[in-house]
């Protein structure tokens, strides 16, 4: 039902690629001044998402912490699908895609835009090799379990699990490989994410070129990917029931988490904007006038203050909200409200440019996303869950060869063998 | 349960406002598109401004620059076909076509040879455009004495100087003209730049000082213009000498000390870069290392 309802959604959004193929990007809202809008925004948030399984998982993992077990192999997903779309809305975003593989050909290592090129595609292949890692032992559980799957799928599984049978020198190796990529996973993502935010920080634009832009941007990955990781945990454990596995103690400590990194994003915030307006600087002071004017952007900067950094706080702050399904809650309005920034970094500043605008239509002073952007933007996201639920069709959303002989029984019979499905269905 | 439902319902609703939206509502209208119609039907009259410049070589460059109002705003008009012609109705002499480049402008040199000047000693030149398609047909009319004029580097000690004379030649026998303000110019990339002015004396001339520190070509060189501009009865006349006065300025594109249109990128970046990939790509050839040695190590006993 999900799978066909996501389905639909990507064929709105084939349909709105098509117009803006075929008529170019007239069709968007972005223009000579605004050369950035939604696509951007949405490129930012994927990418800040996938540090759910990069940062979190990789640390759980180094700090051997016990309780990340049910929860690693979401994170880690949340991470390899978010990688592999986010660099899409870029494709969106940019003209003359015929000269793509320039990119390739005729790469400048002193331009910004070919860091992010060569930092994503490394950071995906480091995440492919982190989930895949961590799969082995499961596809070798997967082998032996005979199931009544399909002989392709059988020999899927075969394949993937190159032969793992548990030996000792085999559980060193896989362990050596984790405890590598658990380590390298780490500097690597924070490179991503602070590349990223080099693209705007390199540039001479107000509300841009902050030297803080690098850890500022690392720190809202971090916190955004806490709150899709809450937010995939809660509706798997309701909707599989998989409430021994994910419990309340994953909330309250991820919760916890989440409290300590909006209070740093906080503070962050505030340093960041303290400082342009304490500058006063004309340009620095025209966005920020245009981020406090309640006839601008000023709804949307307090709800992306209120609903990002001053909400889930509270809520994980007092024992008696401190409950897995407000803290999911707190999450879904963090996640929107990281949304919600990201696109107030990109277009006020871009709507005040420091060459007096030669064309003064209002479509080229200020954005307005075209229905073609939301629906790219809304495929964008049907397509992460569509590959969310393929993926945890194929495998199982708990790691079951993490837990213990006695326990690991009960997870395949409750995450395997139930209704011969590899997946809880 | 119910939040399900709604959510669904919720869902289904907005796939299918979306999927009804026509194509056409956007943020913004596309105002190309009426233009492109307009421009079918409309007739536009174009309007010719035409200069002519007398060189010191007796040659007389002829410019017309061919414009027309569309859309409220003034565009250039390249492609089109501009015909030159010397003299009046009944000596009236065809001297070549052009065609308009993307600046809409159409230059004709005159040869000495080709000019001839009417009784009263004036050079006649015409413009004419005959029209095409929805362009109307446009015509423009110079009429200017003969003259010319000469500059003559001097330089004494380290003082550095002009001399610019203006004679009248439309009575055949050179004249010299007074009371003229002139220009003296220097070349420089995109345009000249003014050096300085003075008026002639009874002999026609004038000196104009040049500055000693001038930046000129790879040798010195400068090129130094005198002109008369946009003058009533002479029109524009032009003369130019090459001169050996400036400070040497080497053509060799040197290493810029950093930008980002460099060629290359700086050392420490490329170290870094090489250093960064090395240490995680060398991290992903291990655990793939691993993992082959991994498989290798299966039980061969296990079927």
């Amino acid at each position: 039902m999900w799978t066909f309802f996501f389905l639909a959604w990507i064929l709105v959004g084939g349909y709105a690629l098509y117009l803006q193929v075929a008529d170019g990007h007239i069709v968007t809202g972005m223009r000579d001044n605004v050369v950035w809008g939604l696509y951007i925004a949405n490129f930012i948030f994927f990418i800040g998402i996938s540090y759910a399984g990069a940062v979190i998982s990789g640390i759980l993992h180094i700090l051997k912490v016990e309780w990340r077990k049910p929860i690693i192999r979401i994170a880690e997903m949340i991470t390899v699908i978010a990688t592999l779309i986010g660099p899409v809305f870029i494709l969106l975003c940019v003209g003359r895609l015929d000269r793509l593989h320039h990119l390739v050909l005729y790469p400048r290592l002193q331009s910004p835009i070919t860091w992010d090129v060569l930092a994503i595609s490394t950071y995906f292949t480091g995440s492919v090799i982190f989930l895949y890692l961590a799969l082995i032992k499961d596809f070798a559980i997967y082998r032996d379990a005979k199931l009544k799957i399909p002989k392709w799928r059988q020999k899927i599984y075969k394949a993937l699990a190159i032969g793992y049978r548990g030996t000792p020198s085999q559980k060193k190796h896989i362990s050596v490989s984790m405890n590598l990529m658990a380590i390298i996973i780490i500097p690597l993502a924070i490179i991503v994410h602070s590349v990223l935010s080099w693209i705007f920080g390199m540039t001479l634009r107000p509300g841009w070129h902050s030297t803080i832009f690098g850890p500022y941007f690392v720190l809202a990955a971090i916190y955004s990917g806490t709150g899709v990781l809450i937010m995939a945990m809660w509706v798997y454990r309701k909707m599989y029931n998989l409430y021994d596995y994910i419990n309340d103690k994953h909330f309250i400590y991820l919760g916890y988490i989440m409290l300590v990194l909006g209070a740093a994003y906080g503070y962050f915030t505030f340093s960041e904007y303290l400082t342009g307006w304490f500058g006063s600087e004309k340009w620095d002071n025209e966005v920020i006038h245009k981020l406090f004017s309640f006839s601008d952007y000023g709804w949307w900067f307090l709800f992306a203050n209120v609903a990002g950094i001053i909400l889930p706080i509270f809520i994980v702050a007092f024992p008696k909200t401190r409950k897995p399904g407000w803290i999911a809650l707190a999450s879904l309005f963090m996640v929107i409200a990281l949304w919600v920034k990201r696109y107030l970094i990109i277009v006020p500043t871009l709507e005040s440019p420091l060459l007096p605008m030669q064309d003064t239509r209002l479509e080229y002073v200020k954005y307005s996303p075209t229905w073609v952007e939301w629906a790219l933007t809304f495929a964008g996201i049907a397509t992460f869950f569509l590959f969310f639920t393929l993926m945890s069709k194929f495998v199982t959303i708990i790691p079951i060869s993490e837990f213990g002989d006695k326990e690991k029984e009960k997870a395949k019979e409750i995450v395997i063998t139930k209704e011969n499905e590899i997946a809880p269905a | 349960m119910k939040n399900s439902n709604s959510i669904r319902c919720f869902s289904f609703l907005a796939l299918i406002i979306f999927s009804i939206v026509p194509g056409k509502i956007k943020a913004q209208t596309d105002s190309t598109a009426k233009t492109e119609v307009a421009k079918e039907a409309a007739t536009y009259t174009p309007l010719i401004e035409f200069i002519s410049t007398q060189k010191s070589d007796n040659t007389v460059d002829l410019k017309a620059s061919v414009k027309a109002k569309i859309n409220g705003t003034l565009a250039k008009l390249n492609g089109l076909k501009i015909e030159f012609i010397i003299g009046a109705d009944s000596t009236a002499k065809k001297l070549g076509e052009v065609v308009t480049d993307n600046r809409g402008i159409a230059i004709f040199t005159c040869k000495p040879d080709q000019l001839t000047t009417n009784a009263e000693g004036k050079l006649n030149f015409r413009a004419i455009f005959a029209g095409r398609d929805s362009i109307e047909s446009a015509e423009e009319l110079i009429s200017v004495k003969r003259g010319r004029l000469d500059i003559t580097p001097v330089k004494e000690d380290s003082l550095l100087s002009v001399k610019v004379k203006l004679v009248d030649l439309s009575t055949g026998t050179e004249t010299a003209v007074p009371e003229t303000d002139l220009g003296v110019f220097v070349k420089r990339l995109f345009s000249a730049l003014k050096l300085g002015e003075g008026k002639t004396d009874e002999a026609g001339e004038t000196t104009i000082e040049i500055p000693n520190n001038l930046p000129g070509d790879a040798k010195g060189n400068l090129t130094l213009l005198a002109r008369l501009d946009e003058n009533e009865v002479y029109g524009n006349l032009e003369a130019s000498t090459v001169q050996q006065w400036g400070t040497t300025v080497s053509e060799e594109i040197k290493e810029l000390p950093r930008a980002l249109w460099s060629s290359h990128p700086p050392i420490w970046m490329l170290v870094t870069f090489i250093v960064l990939m090395t240490a995680v790509w060398g991290h992903y050839i291990v655990i793939i290392f691993e993992l082959f040695r991994l498989r290798k190590e299966e039980p061969k006993t296990v079927s």
